[in-house]
Parts: structure tokens; sequence; C-alpha cells
């Protein structure tokens, strides 16, 4: 292995488990905050670190440190052996993480005429292993609810392990469906197939090609990670808290972080095989690369743009209101972070400027999949929005109408799905 | 009868409707219009920062904690008639009664104690007073403490409590 090969695979990696860990208090404190938007409240914007809200981020650290001081509390009848109480949320945390590491955060890079994946594990298989790796996590949780010797959570556990078998099976059949359309199992050719467009104006996003596999990629993936509306495995309304009642302290935030985790590798999965992953739509990675000084232009032109707004929404929200005297070091934290904002700017376009006075194919390879890597969190914050969105307007099904639908509708419609798509691939290839 | 009969329509029977996913994004549009509205402009969302703002909408016969009323000449109302301890459905008022040298009255207590941890603030005291001694007039909702002790408020402390609507004295007893 030559040494780009080992830097691009440890930053992929590193990449890779950042995506997927750090975003899990930025996840929590975006589900509290967007529910209270949402409803019209405002949601946790206290905790500070000498004065530095985030916008409140910070209360999902000062959570964690509750959830690890907190009394770590076994049922009666686990004497022995609590290893197995431990090993449930770890199994159901580590699997959605995994699942996570074959996504590709940008396109194939060339150094030196090597071309380098910009994936965690750098397999072309991505496809198979997220589906393998996935649905471990339901493993855990029965587990965790078996193991809890305690009726309700054995219901929420059932509940899991029988919706992970009616939805396994029309999620399995429509990315079936898409193997057939884009002939690959590997995420990188999917995005690059994506990255074409359709009667020379529409982007050839999975959404478009195939929109009722999409759909139903969708749904399934929301009943996967146990998410609202689907998320009757917890259904508090009727069996308390489902498989995790009898979990606590950081057992239990390790089933939750790992649901968060999950819902984090589903919108990855959604974006990368419906919404064209890491790329624009109507731009390949070929034409960025051919056009990189009218690319580096824009991104210098419209950068300062999307700063200049941010701050003034910084300005006008981090503060409080007329009535209140104190400010609590909301003016300061403001000061601080558009110079800081402001610094990351001039650096970008001191670079690109350099890039395009100075072109090296090197250079420019390097600041595309960077931009990549930033369309696909900015893409990923969007599914992960909206799945928040989903869960604060929809409310949760109840369990036979989950069933009903998995089965009557969704494996039908899937099946049928496949026939067509199988059809019209056949019909144009001859 | 007939004519009183309201027909409700009956929802969910067109395909539109069947499908869910037309009232899905119906619903998604309108949670999204609140999240964006409110992250326009947070400080224009209709709640209170609550210790540093406190709420302007008490009325004068919002039920705070309660207070001990004083007469004319500054001497306490309550004449110890245990009419407030028996009209309360929580037994959380504790009188003892003494001897009044003031010459104003019999008696008055030596001791008034309200548990507030048990007291349910529902106002019978104040009906019952015929002297109209004890009020709840004093707007105050929120008391706080770090024992049980801490909660149970003795008569001096009833005393200072003052009224919020102008009212202050008893006038039920010359």
């Amino acid at each position: 292995m030559s040494t780009p090969a080992i830097i691009v695979a440890i930053i992929s990696f590193a990449l890779g488990a950042l995506l997927a860990l750090l975003m899990i208090p930025v996840l929590v404190w975006l589900e509290r905050r967007g529910a209270g938007l949402i409803q019209d409240r405002l949601g946790p914007n206290r905790t500070n670190v000498g004065g530095f809200r985030l916008g409140g981020v910070v209360q999902s650290f000062a959570d964690v440190i509750k959830l690890v001081l907190k009394e770590e509390y076994y049922p009666k009848h686990i004497a022995k052996g609590r290893w197995l109480m431990m090993l449930a949320p770890i199994i159901t945390f580590v699997s959605a993480l995994l699942a996570f590491m074959v996504i590709p955060f940008a396109d194939t890079i060339t150094i030196a005429g090597e071309s380098l994946r910009v994936q965690p594990l750098p397999v072309d298989y991505g496809i198979l292993w997220f589906l393998a790796i996935g649905s471990i996590g339901v493993i855990g949780i029965f587990f965790g609810g078996w193991l809890s010797h305690n009726k309700y959570s054995l219901l929420g556990a059932s509940r899991a392990g029988s919706m992970m078998i009616g939805y396994e099976l029309p999620l399995g059949l429509s990315i079936l469906s898409f193997v057939i359309t884009y002939n690959s199992i590997d995420f990188n050719a999917m995005v690059a197939w994506q990255s074409q467009t359709l009667f020379g104006f529409l982007p050839a996003w999975g959404m478009i090609v195939q929109p009722l596999a999409g759909i139903i990629l969708i749904i399934s993936l929301f009943a996967e990670t146990n998410r609202a509306p689907f998320s009757v495995a917890e259904g508090e309304s009727e069996i308390v808290a489902g498989f995790f009642t009898e979990f606590t302290a950081m057992k239990f935030a390790m089933f939750f972080m790992g649901e968060y985790v999950a819902m984090n590798t589903a919108s990855a999965v959604i974006i990368t095989m419906l919404f064209g992953g890491y790329q624009l739509p109507w731009v390949t990675t070929e034409t960025l690369l051919n056009n990189f000084n009218n690319f580096a232009w824009s991104i210098m032109a419209l950068l300062p743009i999307i700063v200049l707004l941010v701050i003034r929404w910084m300005r006008k929200n981090n503060r409080v209101r007329p009535s209140v005297t104190s400010d609590g070091g909301r003016a300061f934290e403001t000061k601080v972070l558009s110079i800081a904002l402001v610094v990351m700017t001039l650096f970008v376009e001191v670079i690109l400027l350099y890039l395009t006075l100075i072109p090296s194919t090197l250079g420019s390879s390097i600041a595309i999949a960077l931009f990549q890597i930033a369309t696909f969190v900015v893409k990923l914050m969007i599914f992960n929005l909206f799945f928040i969105l989903v869960r604060w307007t929809l409310p949760r099904f109840r369990y036979d109408q989950v069933q009903h639908l998995g089965w009557y509708y969704l494996l039908p419609l899937s099946l049928f799905n496949i026939f067509v798509t199988a059809i019209v691939v056949v019909g144009v290839s001859l | 009868m007939s004519q009183r009969v309201k027909v409700v329509p009956r929802y969910g029977a067109t395909i539109k409707e069947k499908l869910y996913l037309p009232a899905i994004f119906k619903g998604m549009k309108i949670t999204f219009k609140h999240l964006i509205d409110n992250v326009s402009d947070s400080n224009a969302i209709d709640t209170l920062e609550y210790p540093e703002e406190q709420p302007s909408d008490i009325t004068s016969r919002y039920r705070g904690l309660h207070r001990l009323t004083h007469r004319d000449d500054n001497s306490i109302a309550c004449v110890a008639c245990f009419m407030c301890a028996t009209a309360c459905p929580s037994q959380c008022i504790f009188i003892e009664a003494t001897q009044r040298d003031d010459g104003q009255d019999e008696k008055m207590p030596k001791l008034f104690a309200i548990d507030t941890l048990e007291c349910i603030f529902c106002g019978f005291c104040v009906e019952a007073c015929p002297c109209d001694a004890i009020r709840m007039d004093t707007g105050i909702f929120s008391l706080t403490g770090n024992s049980r002790e801490d909660f149970v408020l003795g008569k001096e402390q009833l005393l200072s409590h003052r009224g919020l609507f102008g009212e202050e004295k008893s006038h039920a007893r010359k």
C-alpha cells in the first residue's frame, strides 16, 4: 500500500466514525430542539460552558454525564452473567455503527494514478454489507427484551422481531429492484449511475427513476430503525417502554444512541441510493474536474453569502428578549462564533484562490472530494431532519396496522415493482 | 327529531385518502411551516423565559400562597375560631389558640401553621373565615425549600406576606 492510500484510508475511516458518533449528540439535540420548535416551544437552550450554548448542543453532553453517573440497576433475577445484559445494547449499537461504515462520502479520488475509495470500509459489495449487518441490530433488541424477564419487555422485543421480518422483505425486494436498475451492488457505482441525467434535464436520482421502490425503501427503513410512526416496539402508551423497560443508565443510553446511529445510517442509505449520494444534481465528478476554475469561483462567490446569512440569523436569534436584563454571555458567543466563521471562510477562499491561480491536479481533486463530503453531510442532515419531522408529525400506528401495511401492501407492491423493473431493463437492453 | 340529526361525513373512502401519503405530506407541511417560522425568529415564540421573565397575567382570583391579614391597628385579624382548619379538606392547618391581651377580642392564635406540602390550594379556608383573616391573594405561585420543614409556613411568615391587589387590611371586625 502506498502512502496516499494509507492516508486516504485513515481519513475516511476517521470521517466515518466521526460522522456516526459525533452525529449522536447533534441528533439528540436536533430532535429535542426540533420537537420544541415544531410545537411552538423553545427546547433545551440553557446549558452552557462559559456562556457557549451552541444553540443548546451542550445539553447533550450534560445528558451523557448524567447517564454515566446514574445508578446501575439490574433486575433481581440477574444474579450472574450481568455482562449479558450489557451485551444486548452493544449489539444494537455496534451493528448500526458498522452498517454506516460502507457509505461512500466522496467519489474515488485518483492520486498518482491510483484510484482510492473514500469509504470507511473500502468494499464493493456495500449494499450486501448493509443488509447483513443492519439486520443484526434486532438480535440485540430481542436479547435485551427476553433477558429482562418482564412481559412488557418481551412484548416489545417480539414486536421488534416480527416487524423486522415483516419489513425486511419489502426492504430487500425494493433494494433488489434498485440493484437491477443500477446493475451493481456497489454504493459508489450507484452514485455514479445517479449522476447521469434523464432525458437531458432530470437528474437520474433513484427517487425519480424508481419512485415506488423509493417510497417502499423509505417506509421500510423507518420501520427498520424503530422510528415513529413505526415505533411500536417501545410503544410507551401500551407496553411501558418496550424492550428497554429494565435498562438503566448507560445501558439504556446505548440503546438510545443506537437508535440515532441507525437513523443516521438509514438517512445515509436513503441519500446514497435515492438522492444522488455525495453528488449535486447535473454535476458529475468529471465535469467538476474539467471545469475546476468555474467551480472554485462559484464556491468563492457563494460561501461568503451563506456565511453572512448564517451570521445575520445568529445575531437575530442568539439573544434574549428585551424584557430579560441579563444576557448570559450570548453576545460574546455570537461575536466569537462570527469571527470563527469569517476566519474559516477566508481560509477556504485563500486556498481556492491558490488552487485557481496555480492549478494542480492533486489539489483540485482533493478540493472536489472535500466539497462532495460537505454535500453529503448537508444531505445527511436534511434527511435526519426529515426523520425528525416525520416523528413529530405522525402518530404511532397500531401494531396490527403496521403488520397489515407491511405484509398486504408493501410486499406485493415491491414484488410488482421488481417485475416491472425487470421487464423494462430487459426491454431496454434488447 | 329528524331535523336535529347531524350527518357527519365519513372520510377515508377515496383512493387519495387511502394512499395516506398526500395526507402525510399535508401534515408535514404544517409542522415544517411551524419549524421554519420559529427557526427564523425564535424570540417571537409565545413562551416565558421563566426565571428571568415572570408571568404577568395573575388575576385577583388567582389562589396563590396564603397570608394572614392585619386589622387597621396592625394586630392580627385571626381570632383562632378553627373554622378554616375544620373546612380544610386536606387537614393541613394547625392552630393553637391563646388569650388575647390587647382588648380587641378574646382569642388569637399562638401558633398558626399551614403545611403547604399537604395543601391543595382549594381556597376553602378563605371561604370559611368569618374575619377575613386568611387570604390567598399574594400572587406567590412558587415556594421552594431544602427540607420538608421549610414548607410548613408559620404564623410570622404568613403575616409577612403582602397582598398583591391593594386590599391590605381586614375590616371584618372593628
